[in-house]
């Protein structure tokens, strides 16, 4: 199953049956990275093992780091880029963890890396199986994070982000999360661009332009700042805030690089929020992820049985596409967020937490239920999303839960 | 500025009168054994020995006396020459030298004097106590002031730091076609990143984590070679980071020989967070986390050797140095530089602490020196070709006592403390000078090459 909607394409595609990781790692070979540096991790594995093939093979350009661990792998891509190098990594669970002061470090940095993160549960309990811990745990870090659904949807938004990425209104990182295994190892059929069609879209590379470690422009990149006196504290000020202002850019940017990529190659994704048989909804499901495709099923199901059902999936889940999410669930009565993993702080879901300050804008009370499930490579199945549905129906008529709902509790 | 020139010191203090040097000069001036043809005499007994050598002078009397033209001062090397087809044998140079530095060879029947033997004298290797010295740091001088100080003025180290000086000289040594890498501690602490958006250096500089460094300059240096751009990859990092927190990724760059210049100026401690205690902190040494109290005084484990860590890495070069020996830190400069354009280069560089340490500002150079003398601290070089050598003689040492009293951090030490530190001195010398004579490389290539690698003799023959 697909996201994407076929429109005219101006260029031709070949058709190839692939998994998610795999063509993740077409599409980076697509978008001509100078700089690729890689740790096996499950269940990334296979996603960087097929770049080096590439590489090896003489396909990718790129010149390929073996580094000794994650948070090398992802300093080796700062120092590139600094010195103009399109950088790309992939990761998750454990790795990611291990990258987080380096990873804390790029968005600041302004460095367009892309990363790819095959999302995992988060250790411990012991685990190696998907799940949305890893990426969502780190969603307050700086970087921009795209949820896919489909592994079409990989290959063409892995080509997006770098062009997102590099976009000198934005020039933030970019995490491309692919669900583990359900993605990762998921084979589907999937067009694959002509190389020149990939270059003419991406156009001119100049990553470095705002801070190089170049012996040509010499400067002091990062430089201490801060404090309390002299010029710090304005300084510190303008950095952050450009930062944060580069995140706001970004909704932008993402948008605009969709519809461009949809007239070149004919796939048209709903770049922030896609709204599903949403027009006259009265309750809403909201997904993120590879999870959708049960819950639109779902939704077709209860659909024929009379329910006033549609699905609010986020794809741009940072920055935090408020105002189309707003827009989105304008008019229903009732809510139910399912989640694939958990924030502890607030004992629920983080998409359901974050839905919460969004729901703040809409200025009236909806009810709503956050679920939580498909932890640790537990399948969310029809029957899931159709209990979902059913609870969420019941919020309607005053059924407030106290907690969030487990939806693989009795599997 | 005038011209500097390389010259032979004597240390009458460490001289016994053996007359080792004699022969030596005699071999290999005149291929006799008659110490009395030797160019450099060592006269003297009970009360003290005095060299009797020419000391090549700048105003040379010798050359403005002879009537024939026949001595005369060679520009470029410092020498006093004697033209043997002008000499009239008059001897009246042999009245005008106040240092009886050149004299009549009898055998002969004309004068003679020391020529240092082309730039690597005989006499100095030769001499058993070190009391011969062949100070060649005449290069430093004439070179240096063409170089351009790539770091700002005004650099805020603490007063009496060398570390200013290792920086200043590196990076005006390796020069404007770098990328350099200054991790968390006194380097940036200095302001050689700068503050605020001023930079702190000439050259593109940056603060890596104080993790990554390795890593982030790997990935700099390979994205200039695939641009076709000649950039030096240069670190200047302290202890902490690159043994502690930083190890790993030092140790992955070595492994995959990445082409950076790491250089790690080793002050035995995280100095600028407040003097806390790194696995470079010696064994019994105060510092603000291994405090002197009751219970216990000062730090309780030896420290980990890095750079042997970095021998076993098999890194293309490898050398630790000292401020207090500059001639030999630049010579070990130049190869690190060069060895960085094939792989990685390793310079482990020891940087008395005057605030954390705990001595007067004034004595750096002394506690620097007195590290080497005393075999705490031993010079050495690695090459994956031509192995492990010593470039500093590693076999009349001081009691070790001598470094540990010039400075504050070891006034506490016990008597058995005291016994444990000379312990590991020795202990450490033994296992480099296995590794040392165990290395691969035949002695002859080694001499040829010129490193010094003669630890049986001290200081080896150089060029």
């Amino acid at each position: 199953m697909t996201a994407a909607t076929l429109e005219r394409a101006d260029t031709e595609s070949k058709f190839i049956v692939c998994e998610g990781n795999e063509a993740a790692a077409l599409a980076v070979a697509l978008a001509r990275p100078d700089m690729v540096s890689v740790y096996p991790i499950t269940p990334q594995s296979s996603l960087v093992e097929h770049v080096a093939k590439l590489v090896a093979d003489g396909r990718l350009d790129a010149d390929i780091v073996d580094a000794e661990g994650e948070h090398s792998v992802l300093s080796v891509l700062q120092g590139a880029a600094l010195a103009g190098g399109r950088t790309y990594t992939a990761t998750c669970g454990p790795g990611l963890a291990f990258m987080f002061e380096p990873y804390f470090r790029s968005p600041g940095m302004r460095l367009p890396i892309v990363m790819t993160i095959v999302t995992r549960d988060g250790i411990t309990p012991q685990s190696v199986w998907g799940g949305h811990q890893d990426a969502m745990t780190v969603r307050e870090v700086g970087w921009v994070q795209i949820y896919c659904e489909s592994v079409q949807e990989v290959l063409d938004t892995t080509i997006m982000a770098f062009k997102i990425a590099e976009h000198h209104d934005v020039m933030l990182p970019v995490n491309i999360c692919v669900d583990g295994n359900y993605l990762s190892y998921g084979s589907a059929r999937v067009a694959v661009p002509e190389q020149a069609d990939v270059d003419a879209f991406m156009g001119v590379k100049n990553v470095n332009w705002h801070a190089a470690l170049d012996p040509e422009r010499p400067m002091g990149v990062d430089p201490l700042t801060g404090g309390s006196g002299g010029k710090g504290p304005s300084m510190f000020v303008r950095y952050r805030k450009s930062q944060c202002q580069g995140m706001q850019n970004a909704l932008r940017v993402i948008t605009e690089v969709h519809e461009e990529y949809a007239r070149r190659f004919g796939r048209s994704y709903a770049p922030l929020v896609e709204q599903y048989r949403m027009e006259d909804a009265e309750i809403a499901l909201m997904t993120i992820g590879s999870m959708t495709g049960a819950a639109k099923d779902a939704v077709d199901e209860a659909r024929q049985a009379g329910s006033k059902v549609g699905i609010v999936k986020v794809k741009t889940f940072s920055p935090f596409p408020l105002e189309v999410l707003v827009a989105a669930l304008d008019k229903v009565q009732a809510i139910g967020v399912v989640d694939r993993s958990v924030a502890f702080r607030w004992n629920c879901g983080p998409l359901y937490q974050e839905t919460l300050g969004a729901l703040y804008r809409l200025g009236r009370h909806v009810p709503s239920t956050s679920f939580i499930g498909g932890l640790a490579g537990a399948d969310l199945t029809v029957d899931h999303f159709l209990r979902v549905i059913r609870e969420t129906e019941a919020l309607r008529h005053g059924r407030l839960s106290s907690g969030p709902v487990w939806l693989n509790e009795n599997d | 500025m005038g011209r500097a020139y390389n010259t032979i010191a004597f240390d009458a203090a460490k001289c016994d009168g053996c007359g080792d040097c004699m022969r030596a000069c005699a071999r290999a001036k005149t291929d006799s054994e008659d110490i009395a043809r030797s160019r450099i005499q060592i006269l003297g007994g009970s009360s003290g020995f005095e060299l009797a050598l020419c000391r090549q002078c700048g105003d040379p009397r010798c050359v403005a006396v002879c009537p024939a033209g026949a001595l005369g001062k060679d520009e470029q090397s410092g020498v006093i020459g004697w033209d043997a087809s002008k000499c009239v044998d008059c001897l009246l140079c042999t009245l005008g030298c106040a240092y009886a530095g050149i004299a009549l060879d009898e055998a002969t029947g004309r004068v003679a004097k020391c020529d240092t033997c082309e730039g690597a004298p005989a006499c100095v290797p030769a001499c058993p106590h070190g009391a011969l010295k062949h100070h060649t740091t005449a290069r430093i001088y004439n070179e240096v002031g063409d170089w351009e100080d790539l770091f700002a003025p005004g650099l805020a180290g603490c007063q009496g730091c060398n570390t200013e000086l290792l920086m200043r000289h590196t990076l005006r040594r390796v020069g404007p076609e770098t990328v350099l890498a200054t991790p968390p501690g006194c380097v940036p602490g200095m302001g050689s990143v700068g503050y605020n958006g001023m930079a702190g250096t000439k050259v593109p500089v940056f603060h890596p984590l104080l993790t990554n460094t390795a890593a982030m300059l790997a990935g700099v240096k390979r994205q200039f070679n695939r641009a076709g751009r000649k950039v030096t990859a240069l670190a200047i990092a302290g202890d902490g980071g690159a043994s502690d927190a930083g190890f790993q990724s030092l140790s992955g760059a070595a492994e995959r020989g990445e082409q950076i210049l790491f250089m790690v100026v080793d002050n035995e401690g995280y100095m600028n967070t407040g003097m806390q205690r790194s696995s470079a902190t010696p064994f019994g040494a105060w510092t603000s986390t291994t405090p002197v109290g009751r219970e216990s005084k000062g730090k309780t484990q030896d420290a980990k050797n890095l750079p042997l860590l970095m021998v076993n890495h098999r890194c293309a070069y490898v050398a630790t140095a000292s401020t207090a020996y500059m001639e030999d830190l630049y010579e070990k400069l130049d190869r690190a530089i060069v060895a960085a354009e094939t792989g990685f280069a390793y310079l482990h560089v020891y940087s008395p602490c005057t605030t954390g340490w705990r001595f007067p500002t004034e004595k750096n150079m002394e506690v620097a020196r007195k590290a080497v003398e005393t075999n705490f601290v031993m010079l050495w070089e690695y090459t994956p070709a031509q192995g492990l050598h010593f470039s500093q003689s590693v076999d009349h040492p001081l009691p070790v006592t001598e470094y540990l009293k010039v400075m504050g951090r070891f006034r506490h030490l016990t008597e058995e403390q005291v016994q444990h530190i000379q312990a590991k001195v020795e202990e450490n010398r033994a296992f480099v000078q296995q590794i040392s004579q165990q290395s691969y490389a035949p002695r002859e290539y080694v001499r040829l090459a010129g490193l010094g690698g003669d630890h049986d003799k001290g200081n080896a023959p150089r060029r």
